[in-house]
């Protein structure tokens, strides 16, 4: 019975794990990976086709309100785009969303979320 | 309807047709004059638009793409077009731009807010290798069909401006904007609407002005026209009636005179060749009667003469020919009376006029009046006090059978009329007094 219910837990926390790390398709052309922090919190990063431009959404899900964090968006390597935010109700998450040129061939985009109070570091990337 | 105003409606056309003329004028002026003011419009209204649209593109080059371009590397990395084109495109919004595109000097496009452009190469034009070398500013209507414009056609027509601006290393790039063409048509619509009623209103408000002064000038020159007319009718009717006049009195008199002296001097022909007697006594007294004739004759030729062409009116002239004149009533036993005034400082228009009025007077009393006395008096009146000038003053009187000068005229009077109208325009008078049965006066008195 209980290794019943431990297999059965680690095969859920698996199919868990693989659900967040893979690469989801919300349309046809869109790009979205999920993941988890360091710490408690959950990331995801989306990237979809605009008008000839990428249009990146990162966001950081903490259950918390309030945190401050600091977070950064690459475009294959170098620093696209920087900043601050605060997490908010209902969720106690941010996201932010930026516009990036699409460059020729794959654009290798980064995120990266750090909170200083707690030292959480949340880090994800994709394929575009 | 009366013949006067069938001559007025006869007038009318003539009077407008001068007016329709000037106003037909003034409407193609007032439409040249919009046509003018369009196209200046436009020319201005883009040179404004184009001169708006290099200060707006200089002014974003210097404030935006300068400083981000000092910053750092333009296209070196993914990352760092990220940053230029979203501060590029925060900065432009809200600027009327349609696209923007940056340039080297090799005709590649390091950036444009149309991604698709970045990184290709064209040709670039002379005037935009012209501003790459040398700097300034340029602009022009995109030529559509340049295959750098493909992005821009769906635009429709467009307006590019160029200027150069320094890379981060100081390398010459191209900042290029492109506006809408639809601005210049706004300013257009705007100078236009500014200046038309200026041009426009300024011409019209002048034929509204003008029409009127036309009009009664039209009208004016129209009475004097008809008045010309009338007065030319007058004299060929007065030169028919004088033409009727010479032919009776020359069948009258002197042929009917030369007629008898002709039966008389055949008569004393057939004496002469007849196989009686001679009788000389007879045959003097009937050649010194032929003489006599002959002689009236020559006299009343003579006063026919004087009567066809006035003979000169200078000087002595006007008394002596005064007297030719009255010759005619004399012979027909009328008592006749002159008293002429020294005329020498009468000027000849004032002579000749004089001469004529008392020519129409002594005809009218020999052939209407039938007088017993006739009285013509010439007298000069001197230069009153307050600087009017001499003038001369013609009296014909005559105790004849008069006439009532206001009853209708019977179309025959065209002679005093016409003499009224010659005193009027030498800035005299003439009056006419006469009764019934109280005879004829006709006093003119005209400048000396």
């Amino acid at each position: 019975m209980n290794r019943t219910l431990i297999a059965g837990a680690v095969a859920l926390s698996g199919a868990l794990t693989l659900s967040l790390s893979a690469p989801a398709m919300a349309n046809d052309a869109d790009v979205i990976k999920r993941g988890s922090c360091t710490g408690a919190s959950d990331w995801k990063l989306k990237a979809s086709p605009q008008n000839g431009r990428i249009e990146v959404e990162g966001e950081v899900d903490s259950n918390v309100n309030g945190q401050t964090w600091r977070w950064r968006l690459r475009h294959n390597g170098r620093l696209s785009a920087r900043g601050v935010a605060v997490t908010k109700p209902p969720s106690g998450s941010f996201d932010v969303r930026r516009l990036m040129v699409d460059a020729p061939g794959t654009d290798r985009i980064g995120w990266r979320a750090r909170n200083p109070q707690t030292g959480e570091v949340c880090r994800g990337s994709l394929r575009f | 309807m009366s013949p006067t105003s069938q001559q007025a409606r006869a007038a009318r056309p003539g009077r407008r047709r001068p007016v329709v003329q000037f106003v037909a004028v003034g409407l193609v002026l007032a439409s040249v004059l919009a046509v003018l003011t369009g196209w200046f419009s436009q020319r201005a209204a883009r040179q404004e638009a184009v001169s708006d649209a290099e200060s707006t593109t200089e002014l974003l080059a210097r404030t935006v793409v300068v400083p981000a371009l000092a910053s750092g590397s333009l296209v070196t990395t993914a990352a760092e077009l990220d940053r230029f084109d979203r501060l590029i495109r925060r900065r432009l919004r809200g600027a009327d731009v349609l696209r923007v595109k940056v340039w080297d000097a090799s005709g590649t496009i390091v950036y444009s807010d149309e991604p698709r452009l970045i990184g290709q190469q064209f040709e670039l034009g002379e005037e935009q290798q012209r501003v790459l070398a040398a700097g300034g500013t340029d602009a022009e209507v995109s030529d559509l069909s340049r295959s750098e414009n493909v992005y821009e056609r769906p635009l429709g027509r467009v307006l590019e401006v160029y200027t150069r601006v320094s890379g981060p290393d100081g390398e010459p790039l191209m900042f290029e904007l492109y506006y809408s063409y639809d601005d210049v048509a706004v300013r257009t619509g705007r100078v236009r609407g500014a200046f038309l009623p200026i041009a426009v209103g300024g011409i019209l408000i002048f034929l509204v002005v003008t029409v009127p002064l036309v009009w009664l000038l039209a009208r004016r020159l129209d009475e004097a026209s008809s008045e010309r007319e009338r007065l030319l009718l007058a004299a060929a009717q007065a030169s028919d009636a004088e033409r009727r006049r010479i032919a009776r009195d020359l069948h009258d008199g002197v042929v009917q005179d030369l007629a008898g002296t002709s039966f008389a001097l055949s008569a004393s022909a057939r004496d002469v060749a007849g196989s009686g007697a001679l009788d000389r006594g007879q045959l003097r007294k009937g050649l010194e009667s032929a003489a006599s004739g002959v002689r009236h004759s020559l006299r009343s030729l003579r006063s026919l003469l004087v009567e066809i062409y006035p003979p000169d009116l200078s000087g002595p002239g006007l008394p002596a020919a005064l007297d030719d004149l009255l010759a005619p009533a004399v012979a027909n036993g009328v008592q006749v009376s002159v008293d002429v005034a020294d005329t020498s400082q009468m000027s000849d228009a004032a002579a000749g006029l004089v001469w004529r009025t008392a020519q129409e007077c002594v005809r009218n009393a020999l052939r209407h009046g039938e007088p017993h006395a006739l009285r013509l008096t010439v007298t000069l009146l001197p230069a009153d006090a307050a600087g009017g000038r001499a003038r001369a003053r013609l009296e014909v009187a005559d105790d004849g059978v008069g006439f009532d000068p206001d009853a209708p005229s019977d179309g025959h009077h065209f002679g005093l009329r016409g003499l009224r109208d010659l005193a009027t325009e030498a800035g005299g008078t003439l009056q006419v007094s006469a009764a019934p049965g109280r005879g004829t006066a006709v006093v003119l008195e005209v400048p000396a």
